[in-house]
């Protein structure tokens, strides 16, 4: 669809359709100037739509930088929106970062911004080593140099308490020592490198590291900066590269604020092996060493296990008899992928979007955090047209390009990883077995008995933050508030008196599901308040809700308070606990027009619900 | 390639930057003339000149110092393949 139909379609008045066409082409193209001609759309498609309903609050966002930002300002905006972060921008004026960073009162303070971010070059480096200055010297240089600009962060986090994005720093084109400079510590790339290792090692938890090293060498230092326009306006970038540029620091962004990939779908013929089996046979796939192609699908597969082990659910989602689609996995040798790789298996000839619909409601995760790879392009049409929700990833026709393409779609960006990630996988099959137990089962009850459920319920601790952090940025159903906090918001919780706080962790006999649910009230007057109350799903209605339920109001009791007050706040997500309040005996005492709801019960007349899980407040016993 | 070709396909690249399909340019024209013509979109016109003109690349001092229109086409005609 050209421009001109999607300014068409906004004129129509269809705003969301326009702005939907709109950013799918944009992050399709692969040329500059047509990427920003979508940019210049934008705004247009925007301003025409009606006052966004959206209930999410904006993001705010301040960038600062050793170079010029404008180049920034349009495609950042458009891969913001494309990931479902739209956000206002402060863009500090050029070379300012320092004064910007110390000064409590400059305007990236005073804008009040949820996520700093800071973009260094090298030339913003002060001091460089001297020919042949020994490694001792260098070291303290380099210690220098970091010192200076984690500082100006700690500077900037005490004024705004927010999150901050830092590039760290491309190479130069330039090898004043040939390749021996690969060997002497003073030479400047040298010096880069360990500047860059330093920065990594040395950021604080709020501190993020936006790798432009990495990324600057994956499109070649020579096509990312171009010289002519550093000396003419300061442009750290060229413009080639702006898109990945901005695509990545949106991803990260997105990333710091919940928008993660949780399960990659992936269809199987020609996409994690070559031809198609139904028709070739499993003799007649190419898959492994031996054939160039067949090593291109096994290096995609080798690619995709490693995103399997840092955490991500695979599924299969082919047009494919089953029987023929598992025999691979069974028979092929070369085939790195196994079936108990993946945590749902959709072979048949229904439609795609059913059954990519389908596995979101077996894992229980939204759509949103489904990424779907297949190389035919009639079915990521019709994925893309279906469920606007799903990431669709643009493959080429060659395998050889698919790891690539896969990576750089900017869909799996994280900042975190916990222990509870690379046990995704496991934690998803044991869930299945326990559905089994319960078809066995018939009886609920006798069910949950059955699974010897044991909790850990505590207060916050700083070794879980993580954790705790990442729940509370990702969880989107059971939720009653969706309020999301950074992690220095929540570590701030900790110890206050005026702050209840509580997670829970759960095990039972098929294996620990980890820290699953949180907690967050506060104490105004005589009542307690709930401000955040959330699970993750995979352990619903398996009594956490009344176990935390239980604890709310013995904590109200120990604190002497009269009465415990809730808020319901409707989303697109969170309909299955609107009820939540109601269950546990709150009386509803108002209603916003925005549908959010308010409940309120006194402590006195609570009667704890019964709860199938033995209970230990000490870290130690129960593991 | 002749000059009334450059001027053609000069002006297409000028529509595509500015995104403004009334825009017209002859060898007089600056800057001042077109609205959105700041220092980025600068940046960008000239990015996209050197794709549209196989050849042609603008040097350091070329890039600061261009006065106008007319000033870009003698480049372009003396580079264009």
């Amino acid at each position: 669809m050209s421009p001109a139909k999607i300014k068409q379609l906004a004129a129509e008045g269809r705003h969301s359709e326009a702005l939907a066409e709109l950013l799918v082409q944009a992050r399709a193209t692969t040329d500059y100037s047509s990427y920003l001609s979508f940019c210049r759309l934008l705004p247009r498609v925007v301003d025409a739509a009606p006052e966004d309903t959206h209930r999410q609050d904006r993001l705010r966002i301040a960038v600062l930088g050793g170079a010029t930002t404008d180049f920034l300002k349009a495609p950042l905006d458009l891969e913001l929106l494309a990931i479902g972060k739209p956000s206002t921008i402060f863009f500090a004026n050029y070379n300012s970062f320092v004064s910007e960073m110390l000064d409590g009162t400059s305007p990236s303070v005073t804008f009040r911004p949820n996520v700093g971010v800071v973009l260094l070059t090298p030339y913003n480096i002060a001091d460089w080593p001297a020919v042949a200055d020994s490694a001792e010297r260098v070291d303290s240089l380099v210690d220098r140099t970091v010192s200076h600009w984690l500082g100006l962060c700690a500077s900037f986090h005490a004024h705004t308490n927010c999150e901050i994005v830092l590039s760290n720093l491309h190479l130069l084109q330039t090898r004043a020592a040939g390749s021996l400079g690969a060997k002497l510590a003073w030479d400047p790339n040298s010096y880069l490198r360990e500047i860059n290792r330093t920065l990594a090692r040395k950021a604080p938890a709020y501190v993020h590291i936006l790798d432009i090293d990495t990324l600057s060498t994956i499109y070649g230092i020579s096509n990312w900066v171009d010289p002519r326009f550093w000396y003419h306006a300061k442009q750290p970038v060229s413009f080639a590269c702006t898109v990945p540029y901005a695509r990545n620091l949106a991803a990260m962004i997105g990333a710091l604020f919940g928008q993660t990939a949780k399960c990659l779908v992936l269809d199987l013929d020609n996409t994690l092996w070559g031809g198609v089996v139904g028709d070739d046979g499993v003799a007649g796939l190419k898959i492994g060493q031996g054939d160039a192609e067949g090593e291109a699908f096994k290096a995609f597969q080798e690619y995709i296990l490693l995103l399997k082990k840092r955490g991500l659910l695979l599924a299969v989602c082919s047009k494919n008899d089953e029987v023929n689609a598992l025999q691979p996995f069974a028979e092929l040798p070369d085939m790195v992928l196994r079936r108990d790789d993946f945590v749902s298996f959709k072979a048949n000839w229904d439609p795609k979007p059913g059954n990519i619909e389908q596995i979101a409601r077996e894992l229980n995760i939204g759509l949103d955090s489904l990424v779907f790879v297949d190389d035919n392009p009639a079915e990521r049409e019709l994925v893309r047209r279906s469920l606007p929700q799903v990431k669709v990833v643009e493959l080429s026709n060659d395998p050889a390009d698919y790891p690539r393409l896969l990576d750089q779609s900017g869909w799996l960006e994280v900042v975190k990883l916990t222990e509870e990630d690379t046990k995704k996988t496991d934690q998803y099959l044991q869930n299945m077995q326990r559905s089994a137990t319960q078809a066995q089962h018939g009886d609920y009850e006798s069910y949950l008995a059955s699974l010897e459920q044991r909790a850990v319920l505590r207060s916050f601790e700083p070794q879980h933050l993580d954790r705790i952090t990442q729940l509370i940025n990702k969880t989107n159903q059971f939720n009653l508030t969706t309020r999301r906090l950074s992690r220095s918001e929540v570590e701030a919780m900790i110890n206050r008196e005026d702050v209840v706080t509580a997670y829970v962790r759960l095990i039972d006999r098929f294996g620990d599901n980890g820290l699953i649910s949180v907690l967050i009230g506060h104490v105004d007057g005589d009542t307690l308040i709930v401000d955040i109350w959330l699970m993750s799903c995979r352990v619903l209605k398996r009594g956490v809700e009344r176990l935390l339920a239980n604890h709310l109001f013995e904590r109200a009791r120990e604190m002497d308070l009269r009465a415990v007050r809730g808020v319901y706040i409707p989303t697109a997500k969170n309909k299955m606990v609107e009820n939540h309040f109601a269950d546990f005996g709150f009386a509803r005492t108002a209603t916003g027009e925005d549908g959010t709801t308010y409940w309120e019960a006194p402590v006195k007349a609570y009667r704890p619900e019964p709860v199938q899980i033995s209970v230990s407040m000490s870290t130690d016993d129960v593991v | 390639m002749t000059e009334e070709q450059i001027w053609k396909r000069l002006t297409s690249v000028f529509h595509d930057v500015f995104g403004d399909s009334d825009i017209t340019i002859g060898p007089e024209t600056t800057a001042n003339d077109i609205d959105e013509w700041d220092s980025l979109s600068n940046i960008q016109l000239l990015v996209a000149i050197e794709k549209a003109f196989a050849g042609v690349k603008f040097n350091t001092g070329e890039v600061a110092n261009m006065r106008n229109v007319g000033e870009m086409v003698s480049l372009i005609s003396q580079r264009a393949r």
